[in-house]
């Protein structure tokens, strides 16, 4: 059998290749030093070096106008893989300088941290580019057999631990629950790659019930990666046990990947673009379950990284919407659309939350409550200011990026038919409203003691302030960052 | 240029405030930019032509093209006389809270400079995007205001008046978006969210069925308006924040933010769902004179000043619903005029309620007595305000009420009946307060503190007497005010059903007369010359 990968697929997967290398980087001098921690300021340079040269031969090598498969249709190269990698790099920057400073992360393990925070990322990219359902397999569990580990290695001794666990037992279910599903998949149509099920799609899923068996089941497995409520029991509390730069990067980056995977799979057409299938039935329900239970399940908390887990999964649920709204026949590209911007969007917001919750945090096991903000106003005025902003942002207040993806993601479900649905999202935004005002009434309005930021968390303020600066320009100038999403997803079309 | 500058100089003032350290020279460098931005806006006067209905003073520029949104700002008769309310009360709110805004200095300023760059830019923008950005962005300012500077129980009041007015507003968002795909049909596939484009559209209307489109998106407009008002039964977000608010806040709340709410229904509400808003006026103008008799009723039981205040402000915009809904153009021109009483005396008496707990630290009308001999002036001056409130010929609130009343009569007869009431319920609880606080023997607070001095002191009296100015100019020469939004009342009235408005190409038309005449004025001059030359020879 003759085997030959022609070059242009190792040109494709560069940005891949460049984050693993420069993943071993830290890691190689730590075992020529000795077992000592070089300075960690070059280990975070390797990274931020690696991630700006990923993204750099996204940009310039992926192929920007078409869709290409490589590795024999394993891979799958569009202007969403690109646009995604792009986040995936930024995200690993953020969270590789966070837990630099992070007392929870940084010192003596922080090499091997680099090396799994980088590794994980890969396991995104693949995720994103993946044609091929075992490559998503695959890619899944890199990602998370990683972030297990990042999740573990954290300094607190307690809850992060218990964190790890808990994710990996139930992670490891619902990635066997994939699999299972890819299974029947497989058995049904003889073939995992998805473009080649989508072919055969509108046959297959009148053939039988194994099929759609199959299909839910690994719809159900991506749920789970992203949150969507009955499937979100695990975000809390492993949200909350992680060291906070950890939940940053699990909180964003496998929540973007994902999304763009269950994009992919629901662009299969095997619903034959029906809004009363009884998978976009569920699939409705589920978003407008997991709208609802986030938000007020987010007013109740009362530590800041647990309210900010509920409330990524109350956003999972605005960008089910979108998804929604992309598999119905229509103006579908809305909803591509309103979904990469909106995972975009909420990426740097929710970001921007937790560098600020990691800003607060001084001690390794410190559990910010909301009630140990008040008056940070005063204390720190910079750091209040920009957390009010990621706080207005998230709650959709114009004219920040927040607001725009929730017009963007209200507009395609209203032009899709699905006014219910925007809606509900109204709904939720109302509530969400009171539990993200909340901190700002703390921070601003209350003048008792409380936490303050580290003064050595300089390079994590500064990735801070620039999120910030996103968040705000992103919303007052979105008509380059719309356009750039637009023609992202054209090869959707 | 000239509506930019108002919308956003104070803005970049507010940012550029960020290097003065000194808390007393920000706050007479803010005064004094105030009063610079209200002469700025005087300008409006001279470039404004009042005999047209059209859009005048446009500036349009892409903002986000792919989806049909522009800054796109423009001024009509509807919003001329509440841009200059805004820029003209801003100032005067920052002197009646001079002493009293006493922590966080340089905030309070910047927020209420980013308060008049939102409320400038909610009156003026012309695309619906724009507009819900403007409108949501003035809770923001607003909400800290309450909430840093408000009184005991300020962290419920501020969240409650921030949720209440979104939960309202986002719905219209929806409707927003609903109507941008509606002009996609008539402008060649391009959706547009300029309010032009919507009032183009003809929505589908089915008379007597609530589910059709036209009356669904009627609604999401009306009642994000309606809570902003606040009408009825969404009003008990406003004696919350009322009561809570610093004198400025409530000064600019009850002056012109609920301004917003019935500028919307005429801008939007109204003009856009004509046969909705037709089909459902009975029910609004129900409400209004429901709100108008029982804020009056709930007014008289307070025994707080403030809060009293508060309740006439629901009974006082419950005469603007009526004035709108009746539909015809005594009602809608009353309802313009009596926003701007409203925003003149309700400011006013909020102002005056202000300095007197300064003083005393206590609004509750029973521990006062015999105001009138401690603070003469004070007490005149607070008379004169009730008469304005309470619709006294000579003042301007009987002007707008009168003509409410009027519309409402030929609208309804049996609501003008009970919308008539509230005219002698109204005179009844504003007139018990000034018996009980300013007659009488002296007694509690006022002899307390009569030897600190309760007279107004200079500042105060500069801060209240442009507003006793304008209560007797718009009373005696009410046409002087009515003159400058005619046009556009009539054109919104009488056009029914099929309102249009077009963007007045003055500066063009301008132009071009003025080269047509320049060349005429030449020629003839020639012409002259050298017939003048010619009987020379």
């Amino acid at each position: 059998m003759n085997f030959s990968i022609p070059l242009v697929d190792f040109v494709c997967i560069s940005p891949a290749i460049i984050l693993f290398l420069a993943s071993l980087i830290p890691l190689t001098v730590k075992v020529l030093r000795g077992n000592k921690e070089q300075n960690s300021f070059a280990s975070l340079s390797w990274v931020v070096l690696g991630a700006v040269a990923a993204a750099f031969a996204a940009i310039s090598f992926l192929p920007k106008h078409s869709t290409t498969y490589h590795f024999s249709n394993a891979l799958v190269f569009d202007g969403v893989s690109i646009f995604v990698t792009v986040v995936v790099c930024l995200i690993t920057v953020v969270a590789a300088v966070m837990a630099r400073e992070n007392n929870a992360t940084n010192g003596r393990q922080y090499s091997e941290f680099l090396f799994l925070l980088m590794n994980s990322a890969v396991g995104m990219l693949l995720m994103a580019w993946s044609n091929d359902l075992i490559v998503t397999f695959i890619a899944i569990e890199i990602m998370s057999l990683c972030l297990y580990l990042l999740v573990a290695l954290s300094h607190e001794e307690k809850l992060s631990k218990e964190a790890a666990f808990k994710y990996f037992i139930l992670g490891g279910f619902a990635s066997a629950v994939f699999l299972y599903g890819v299974a029947f998949i497989y058995g049904m149509s003889g073939t995992t790659y998805l473009n080649m099920i989508a072919v055969r799609a509108a046959e297959l899923s009148t053939g039988g019930y194994l099929f759609k068996l199959g299909l839910i089941m690994a719809i159900v497995g991506l749920c789970f990666k992203i949150a969507i409520v009955p499937f979100h029991a695990w975000a809390p509390d492993v949200y909350e046990g992680s060291p906070t730069p950890v939940t940053a990067f699990m909180a964003t980056g496998v929540k973007v990947v994902t999304f763009v995977a269950f994009l992919r799979v629901m662009k299969l057409d095997f619903l034959g673009h029906d809004p009363n299938a009884p998978l976009v039935v569920i699939l409705q329900w589920l978003a407008v379950f997991t709208m609802i239970a986030g938000n007020i399940a987010a007013i109740m908390q009362q530590s800041l990284k647990r309210m900010l887990a509920y409330s990524s999964i109350a956003h999972s649920g605005y960008v089910l919407v979108g998804l929604i709204a992309a598999t119905v026949a229509g103006e579908a590209w809305r909803g591509d659309l309103s979904v990469i911007f909106y995972v975009t969007a909420y990426t740097i917001m929710t970001l921007g939350g937790f560098c600020v919750v990691c800003l607060l945090e001084s001690r390794e096991n410190d559990i910010i409550l909301i009630d140990d903000i008040k008056g940070l106003a005063k204390r720190n005025p910079l750091i209040a200011g920009v957390f009010a902003l990621f706080l207005l942002s998230l709650a959709g207040i114009p004219p920040t990026v927040g607001f725009f993806a929730k017009f963007f993601v209200f507009s395609a479900a209203i032009k899709q038919g699905f006014v219910w649905l925007a809606v509900w999202g109204a709904i939720g935004s109302i509530i969400g409203a009171y539990y993200y005002l909340r901190p700002i009434v703390y921070m601003y309005m209350k003048d008792e003691d409380g936490v303050s930021a580290s003064e050595h968390y300089q390079l994590t303020f500064g990735v801070t302030t620039l999120l910030a600066i996103l968040t705000l320009l992103l919303g007052l100038m979105t008509q380059p960052f719309y356009l750039q999403v637009k023609a992202a997803i054209s090869s959707f079309l | 240029m000239l509506l930019t500058a108002l919308i956003f100089l104070p803005l970049v003032f507010g940012l550029g405030l960020s290097v003065i350290k000194d808390d007393a020279v920000v706050k007479k460098l803010t005064l004094a930019f105030l009063i610079a931005e209200f002469l700025l806006s005087l300008f409006l006067f001279a470039k404004f032509d009042p005999e047209s209905a059209k859009l005048q003073l446009v500036e349009r520029h892409d903002w986000i093209a792919a989806i049909g949104v522009q800054y796109f700002v423009g001024i009509d008769g509807l919003s001329f006389w509440l841009v200059l309310l805004t820029t003209f009360l801003t100032p005067l709110a920052l002197l009646s809270g001079w002493t009293s805004v006493d922590k966080k200095v340089k905030a309070f300023c910047f927020a209420l400079l980013a308060l008049e760059t939102t409320m400038v830019g909610t009156f003026v923008s012309m695309n619906a995007i724009l507009f819900y950005c403007f409108f949501e962005a003035s809770l923001i300012p607003m909400y800290f205001m309450i909430g840093i500077w408000g009184g005991t129980r300020r962290l419920y009041a501020t969240v409650k008046f921030f949720i209440f007015t979104m939960a309202g507003s986002i719905f219209m968002l929806l409707g927003i978006i609903t109507l941008m795909f509606l002009t996609a049909s008539q402008n060649g596939g391009q959706i547009s969210a300029s309010l032009l484009d919507f009032y183009k559209l003809h929505i589908p209307f089915v008379q007597d069925e609530f589910f059709s489109t036209q009356t669904l998106l009627f609604f999401a407009f009306a009642v994000a308006f309606a809570i902003k008002v606040p009408v009825f039964p969404f009003h008990t977000w406003l004696p919350d924040a009322h009561v809570e608010a610093p004198t400025p806040g409530s000064v600019i709340l009850a002056g012109v933010l609920l301004k917003m709410g019935t500028y919307g229904f005429l801008r939007f509400a109204i003009p856009i769902f004509p046969q909705a808003a037709e089909q459902w006026a009975w029910a609004f103008m129900l409400v209004g004179v429901f709100g108008v008799i029982y804020g009056a009723l709930v007014a008289m039981v307070q025994p707080d000043m403030k809060k009293l205040v508060a309740y006439s402000s629901v009974s006082h915009m419950g005469y603007i619903m009526l004035g709108m809904f009746a539909m015809n153009t005594q009602g809608v021109s009353g309802a313009l005029y009596q926003m701007l009483n409203h925003g003149v005396s309700t400011g006013a008496l909020f102002m005056l309620v202000g300095f007197v707990y300064e003083r005393t630290h206590t609004r509750e009308i029973k521990n006062y007595g015999g105001l009138a001999s401690a603070a003469p002036l004070f007490t005149i001056l607070f008379v004169i305000v009730t008469m304005s409130s309470i619709a006294v010929p000579l003042t301007n609130g009987f002007v707008g009420e009168f003509l409410i009343l009027l519309g409402t009569f030929s609208a309804n007869k049996i609501i003008a009946g009970f919308a008539v009431t509230g005219v002698v319920l109204g005179a009844t609880y504003m007139l018990w307060m000034v018996k009980k606080v300013f007659y009488g023997e002296e007694a509690g607070v006022v002899l307390e503190h009569k030897a600190h001095g309760l007279e107004l002191n200079t500042r105060e009296i500069l801060a209240i007497v442009p507003l006793i100015i304008l209560i007797f100019w718009m009373g005696l020469s009410s046409n002087t005010f009515m003159h400058w939004s005619k046009a556009s009342v009539e054109n919104l009235v009488q056009n029914h059903g099929q309102y249009q408005l077009t963007i007045k190409e003055d500066e063009v038309e301008k132009s071009l007369e003025k080269a047509v005449a320049a060349n005429s004025a030449k020629k003839v001059l020639k012409a002259t010359i050298s017939h003048e030359a010619k009987n020379e020879l």
